[in-house]
């Protein structure tokens, strides 16, 4: 009884923790809240992450029991020949996409949202590609690069005298090629942002730069790019990892192929696992892949945070 | 048709994350050596390969053999499953534990699949049926280990020929009844074709998901070399795999009559093929079944011959089949059950010509070959036995597949060690050399061998 007597006052300061309280005061009912989430993150989520860790230092077919083999798995996929050329297939993809497929979406919303009549069926147009499914319009794009005269973009080439052109069938186009598909698929979707990124922009700002006699050029520079581009670092970091784990595209179009001018990461990582039932040397090169994306993406916070606030 | 069990439950709460979270689904529940073998304990197992609903004959007869196997065996109860064998699934399910305790997989795994304890002993069933005896021995060397171990059941089984266009060589002014017998008259008669019919591409080659692999080894056999030694220790590739590729190089730099698409699968081939826009393509006779079926390519324009040779000749071809994947974590009983049901499903009808003549009777009936030449699963006698049963039935056109039966040509088996591994290494080579005139196929075949023994090394670790 004298205990808990002595021990009233130091409650009264709030300093340690009192379960009671705490129970009362809904923490409780905070936790129970939470386990739900957090099971489904553990189980789904995280427990697959630590589990892939795991699978990189073993060998296993996940019949026989997992064997460990140290950093072997590693030590394999950093020693295959093919992987500096996906690597480099991978870089060449994200700068193509880069130079040509981001700048795209940007204009197409500066356009769209300069149209003063018919701009929502423009919006609609713009952002049909997304709707239809990424392997329904892969297979569909097949056609379109048939390398024979008679395919559906050479004839039309033809027309004003180009080609025919090999498309996905030569080295040194089957990439680019892969490019243009994936930034008609993708630019209406990125665009759909960057217009609602637009409408914020304050219309004073337009109207006092044209009382100073600024034309669409200047109003563009000036104005709308400065205004997006908290938007432009965002997507333009999206992107990148985007790109850097494209699969879709290379494994449908070309499988990889010719002469592995489209092998990248993901393929890579793919055919470890569900063609050569690797799946240590698989879960190897995806770790080393998050921790590069992960160190792409820390190192890009910084330098445009400086950007931002210069 | 299809009850949920534990396994199914199991299977699929795990299959989110196949490639990570599989540690902790890995038991579907069979505990394999605890329990004795009792073959009239009940059981129950299910079984892939069932025709699928668009197929409602085919389902039919399929689900009517099921019930006359469960009411001859009253102890045994079949749950049948539409799994069928994919490349691109194989390994996740294979690992996930999805797959029914029996269905057929490509013969291409056989060395993969034992070497790594993925297929059970199956020797103790197979005694016990009494079945061994009568298979095909060719085909059980492909599926046995160094003490004589047999794992599965080899069915299905192929070798790779030359499928042409029987139409195309009438345009071309060539007889449809002389396949090409080597490569120089397939060179020759690709220039034939070029000159004469415009809009085909003569000779096509697969070269993608590890056909062209598949097929470069091909060529080799045909020009007498080798991809790997026979104990698969190491790559073996020399001047019979560059003659292939130079012979490919300059069909399609100095002739150019090979078109314009070097990135043909399979699938993508056999369509292109069906539409009539090839004259000549490596194939098995399994190609009839698919084109005339699923693409609707006309019986009459279809040909066969035995794979044209190089070298000195008569070197022989590439084999291939299938083979009955039997559940490594299934009990005892539960393997004597799928081997009993593997043996009235597909090889009952050898043996006895009441369900002989019914099989072929529902196929014929469905549409599907029947008497489709390729290599007997049992012996060459009882085959025979059985074409002269189902005779009256037969409906494809057999003296056009006439140069590939009668072929002699020596079988040999896949590279042995990570084979489709192998194939996928080799694919980037073909493509090469039919993309890239200047390529360097020496080197190419050099750098090749490199990854092979990589492959191989890291397939022995």
């Amino acid at each position: 009884m004298t205990d808990t007597l002595e021990a009233a006052p130091q409650a009264k300061r709030r300093k340690r923790f009192n379960l009671t309280r705490w129970a009362r005061g809904g923490g409780l009912h905070a936790v129970l809240f939470a386990v739900p989430v957090v099971l489904v993150y553990a189980y789904f989520s995280w427990g697959p992450v630590i589990q892939g860790l795991v699978l990189s230092f073993q060998k296993t077919n996940l019949i026989q029991p997992a064997e460990w083999v140290g950093w072997s798995n590693f030590t394999y996929v950093l020693a295959d020949p093919g992987l500096v050329q996906a690597s480099l297939n991978t870089a060449y993809f994200a700068l193509l996409a880069l130079v040509f497929g981001f700048p795209i979406p940007i204009v197409l919303a500066v356009l769209i949202n300069e149209l003063r009549k018919y701009d929502s069926l423009y919006n609609a147009l713009a952002y049909l590609p997304a709707i239809v499914p990424p392997v329904a319009a892969i297979l569909l794009w097949k056609f379109f690069y048939d390398p024979n005269a008679t395919g559906m973009f050479n004839t039309a080439l033809g027309w004003i005298g180009l080609g025919p052109f090999p498309w996905l069938n030569a080295e040194n186009s089957a990439m680019p090629s892969i490019v243009l598909y994936a930034t008609w698929a993708g630019a209406g979707s990125t665009a759909i942002i960057y217009i609602a990124a637009l409408s914020t922009v304050r219309t004073e700002l337009y109207e006092a730069a044209e009382i100073d006699g600024a034309g669409i050029w200047r109003r563009i520079w000036h104005i709308t790019l400065p205004q997006l581009r908290n938007v432009i670092f965002v997507m333009m970091l999206l992107q990148l990892i985007g790109t850097f784990q494209i699969f879709t595209e290379p494994f449908l179009f070309t499988g990889g192929g010719p002469n592995n001018a489209t092998q990248t990461i993901l393929l890579k990582i793919y055919n470890y696992a569900f063609v050569n039932g690797d799946f240590g040397a698989a879960t190897a090169l995806s770790v080393l892949l998050a921790a590069f994306l992960g160190l792409l993406s820390v190192a890009y916070y910084f330098v445009t945070k400086r950007w931002s606030t210069s | 048709m299809m009850k949920l069990s534990r396994r199914h439950v199991l299977a699929a709460g795990s299959s989110g994350a196949v490639l990570a979270a599989t540690g902790a689904c890995s038991n579907p529940g069979a505990n394999g050596e605890a329990e004795e073998l009792d073959p009239s304990a009940d059981v129950t197992i299910s079984v892939g390969d069932q025709p699928t609903e668009d197929k409602p004959e085919e389902l039919a007869a399929f689900n009517e053999r099921v019930a006359e196997f469960e009411a001859a065996n009253g102890n045994i109860t079949l749950e049948p499953s539409a799994e069928v064998w994919e490349a691109q699934t194989f390994q996740a399910k294979l690992a996930g534990g999805t797959l029914p305790t029996v269905m057929g997989v490509s013969l291409t795994y056989s060395y993969e699949l034992i070497e790594n304890g993925q297929l059970p002993d199956m020797t103790p069933y197979l005694d016990e049926l009494d079945l061994t005896k009568d298979l095909n021995p060719l085909a059980l060397d492909n599926v046995k280990d160094d003490d004589g171990n047999v794992y599965t059941i080899p069915t299905g089984l192929f070798s790779v020929g030359i499928a042409y266009n029987r139409n195309v060589f009438e345009q071309a002014g060539l007889d449809p009844d002389t396949p090409p017998a080597t490569w120089d008259d397939v060179r020759a008669f690709a220039q034939q074709i070029k000159a004469n019919v415009p809009g085909v591409t003569p000779y096509a080659q697969m070269t993608t998901n590890n056909t062209g692999g598949w097929m470069l080894t091909t060529m080799t056999y045909a020009n007498g070399g080798r991809i790997q030694d026979e104990a698969g220790t190491e790559s073996v590739m020399g001047e019979e795999t560059i003659a292939a590729l130079q012979l490919l190089h300059d069909m399609r730099w100095t002739d150019d009559t090979m078109g314009r698409e070097f990135l043909f699968d399979q699938e993508g081939v056999r369509q292109a093929f069906a539409g009539g826009t090839i004259g000549m393509v490596l194939q098995a006779p399994d190609a009839y079944d698919t084109l005339v079926r699923d693409y609707g390519f006309d019986p009459a324009h279809f040909g066969i011959g035995q794979l044209p040779q190089g070298g000195s000749g008569a070197n022989g071809t590439l084999t291939g089949g299938t083979l009955k994947l039997f559940d490594a974590k299934a009990t005892p009983n539960q393997l004597l059950a799928a081997a009993k049901w593997i043996k009235y499903y597909d090889f009952d009808k050898y043996y006895d010509e009441t369900v002989a003549l019914d099989d072929a009777e529902t196929n014929a009936a469905a549409g599907n070959p029947v008497g489709l030449p390729g290599l007997p699963p049992v012996s060459q006698e009882i085959y025979d036995r059985y074409l002269g049963w189902i005779e009256p039935h037969i409906n494809v056109p057999l003296e056009q597949f006439a140069s590939y039966t009668s072929s002699t040509l020596p079988l040999i088996a896949e590279p042995p060690a990570g084979t489709q591994q192998t194939y996928a290494a080799l694919d980037p080579v073909v493509q090469q050399i039919l993309t890239d005139e200047h390529a360097d196929i020496a080197q190419a075949v050099a750098d090749a061998t490199e990854v092979l023994n990589g492959i191989i090394a890291q397939a022995a670790r």
